[in-house]
């Protein structure tokens, strides 16, 4: 079984209008035995940044706290917080370090940009190959349904709360066809004032 | 008969003393006052600057950034804030080193890291300095107002001989001595941060040869818990709030005399 | 064919590890503690590659309290779930990894709160109310309640349990014959 399948769960992204939402399911599995039903994947970068990563959770893990300590010294260098395409490339290099030698993880990008509130969403593969996407993307064991249920639900300039309705749809409809994912799920929409987080019941099985 | 020993940081002179690092202790001694209280519910730096004048461009400290002009209070991480007295090159270069490792902590151990730890990182680069030869210590020293789970609100003071130790109030720079005074006078304890800002401002008020203060010669922070998140939020001010501070304790300067700030 | 078992309560976290030390087909030894404590406060029960897991426990023990020594202070739960797990994934990208898997339970002192932490070989780390390590798992995690010792294929005729709480740790002798 591909490492990548080893520990389970899925992350999604879409852009809306001046709002993006991401979101994550809550499995942490070992193959088929799930450990824990509270394992986010979604992680906060900046104020209007998000990080979603899929794959084997110790890289998940390292993977967070590696950009917590590099953005935390752009923010101070710079005095300022970092742009999402910015943090995309910052995503891509870190990646691409391990070119031979990756990180099993596959990461998902949503955040706003400064000033102008444009929805920027992105994912990449991992040795850091950027998608750069004007609709949505996806990552993790679910990608595949993702996919299909997200190119039938989603449509362009949805307002934040028509939004969160398709990626919460998107994703537990997707979710509950894959064995690995599931278990609950995570959605963040991020809007021009604030981060909504919402926590969803799903099918517990 | 001194000067022979002069020349390496790291060589005693025969009354046993390292002169190199009196010397660095001395120029701070010059520097820009840099003045710590710490109250019950917060910890208070003030600092005077010594670079001014018509001409610097401070437009950035205005809106941008994180309050500061960048010369003598920095923030190091989320929980500690740190004001510099000394040569402000070596400091810039202290502070990062301190970023650096205030970050190192928080990838370890998902924590911030404590404000003695902090202090003890950065001494232990400067004592480096005291006894590897070739290089010629930092002249710096430094304030940290921090606070940690542990011991909670914290104030440390670390000179150039790696030094460090933990205050109730103190002062570091030129006239420090006045200040401490001063300090030992005034301080009470369990003292609330709204009155330690207020003793900070009247001690920096005696203590700096100008007769009124202003935004332009005065840097200030505080460091204090957010009420609601119960996480340490620093604050560093910006020019414009400096002025309104100093209005409020009757320090700064009246509405006619010379520039306007904001 | 090791097995740990770790559940949260209020105000405490109680461990249980099996006590066989087995080579293949040999059981060479019974009485085997697998929970150690790393400070007043702190459980950690591991399993895993016999040798590694010794080795490493006694490494994350001397380490911890080398920085309690230096800080005056001991490492909060969290803090020292972190370190552990940080160490075993630097392990994990090695020459020679660790296959050490671990249940970390503590008390934590400054906000008064039992944490329990579930981590694996690759540095997998989560914060969970109850978790298992080894063939046990697979009961425990879905039934969590008393049919684990029925139902688990290889019974084991002993455990060592210790709980941690406000109090500290403390060993628990448990009647396995009901």
């Amino acid at each position: 079984m591909s490492i990548m399948e080893y520990n389970g769960g899925s992350v999604v992204a879409m852009a809306g209008k001046d709002c993006v939402a991401i979101a994550s399911d809550l499995r942490l599995g070992n193959q088929a035995l799930t450990i824990a039903t509270n394992f986010e994947k979604v992680f906060p970068v900046t104020e209007r940044i998000m990080l979603g990563m899929a794959g084997l959770a110790t890289d998940v893990l390292t993977l967070r706290d590696r950009f917590r300590f590099r953005v935390n010294m752009y923010t101070i260098k710079e005095e300022r917080e970092i742009e999402p395409e910015t943090f995309a490339h910052l995503v891509s290099s870190t990646l691409y370090e391990r070119r031979f030698g990756p990180y099993f993880i596959e990461p998902v990008i949503a955040g706003l940009g400064k000033g102008t509130n444009k929805p920027f969403i992105a994912s990449t593969d991992v040795i850091g190959c950027i998608n750069f996407a004007k609709d949505f993307v996806v990552a993790g064991t679910a990608t595949d349904k993702l996919f299909g249920v997200a190119e039938s639900l989603w449509e362009p300039d949805l307002e934040p709360e028509d939004l969160f309705e398709t990626i919460s749809q998107t994703l537990m409809n997707a979710v509950d066809r894959d064995a690995f994912s599931g278990w609950g799920a995570v959605v963040h929409i991020i809007t021009p004032e604030k981060v909504i987080t919402r926590h969803l019941k799903a099918r517990m099985d | 008969m001194a000067r022979r020993y002069d020349s390496r940081t790291t060589i005693f002179s025969p009354e046993g003393r390292l002169y190199q690092i009196e010397y660095a202790m001395e120029a701070i001694s010059h520097a820009g006052t840099v003045l710590g209280v710490l109250a019950s519910d917060g910890v208070v730096l003030a600092a005077e600057k010594k670079v001014t004048g018509k001409l610097l461009d401070l437009s950035v400290t205005k809106d941008g950034g994180y309050g500061g002009s960048g010369e003598k209070i920095y923030l190091l991480t989320d929980n500690v804030v740190v004001g510099v007295a000394g040569l402000t090159a070596d400091a810039n270069s202290l502070v990062n080193y301190a970023r650096t490792a205030a970050q190192r902590h928080l990838f370890t151990f998902n924590e911030d890291i404590p404000v003695e730890q902090l202090a003890q990182r950065l001494c232990d680069l400067k004592q480096g300095y005291t006894q590897y030869g070739g290089l010629r210590p930092f002249g710096v020293s430094l304030l940290y107002a921090g606070w940690d789970p542990y011991y909670q609100f914290q104030l440390y003071l670390s000179d150039p001989s790696g030094n460090y130790s933990g205050w109730k109030a103190t002062c570091i720079g030129a006239n420090n001595g006045t200040a401490q005074s001063l300090l030992k006078q005034e301080y009470k304890e369990d003292i609330k941060v709204e009155d330690a800002i207020g003793l900070v401002m009247k001690v920096m008020s005696k203590t700096m040869d100008s007769t009124t203060l202003g935004s332009e010669k005065l840097e200030f922070a505080t460091l204090t818990l957010d009420p609601t998140t119960k996480k340490p939020k620093a604050k560093i001010y910006r020019p414009a709030e400096v002025d309104a501070l100093l209005q409020k304790h009757d320090l700064g300067k009246k509405e006619d005399t010379e520039m306007k700030t904001s | 064919m090791e097995v740990s078992f770790a559940i949260t309560g209020k105000g405490y976290v109680i461990l249980a590890a099996d006590q066989n030390a087995a080579r293949s087909i040999i059981k060479m030894k019974a009485d085997e503690d697998k929970i150690k404590a790393l400070g007043s406060h702190l459980l950690m029960a591991y399993s895993g590659e016999p040798g590694d897991t010794v080795q490493f426990a006694e490494y994350v023990e001397r380490n911890l309290r080398l920085q309690q020594m230096r800080n005056n202070h001991p490492l909060r739960p969290q803090a020292a779930a972190s370190w552990v797990r940080r160490s075993i994934a630097d392990s994990l990208r090695s020459r020679s990894p660790y296959a050490v898997n671990i249940l970390l339970g503590g008390y934590d002192m400054a906000n008064k709160q039992a944490k329990l932490y579930w981590m694996d070989y690759l540095g997998t780390q989560v914060d969970v109310p109850f978790a298992a390590h080894g063939y046990g798992s697979y009961f425990a995690l879905s039934l969590l309640d008393r049919e684990v010792q029925k139902r688990l294929v290889i019974s084991f005729p002993s455990f060592k349990v210790k709980v941690v709480d406000e109090g500290g740790v403390r060993e628990v002798e448990l009647d396995m014959t009901v």
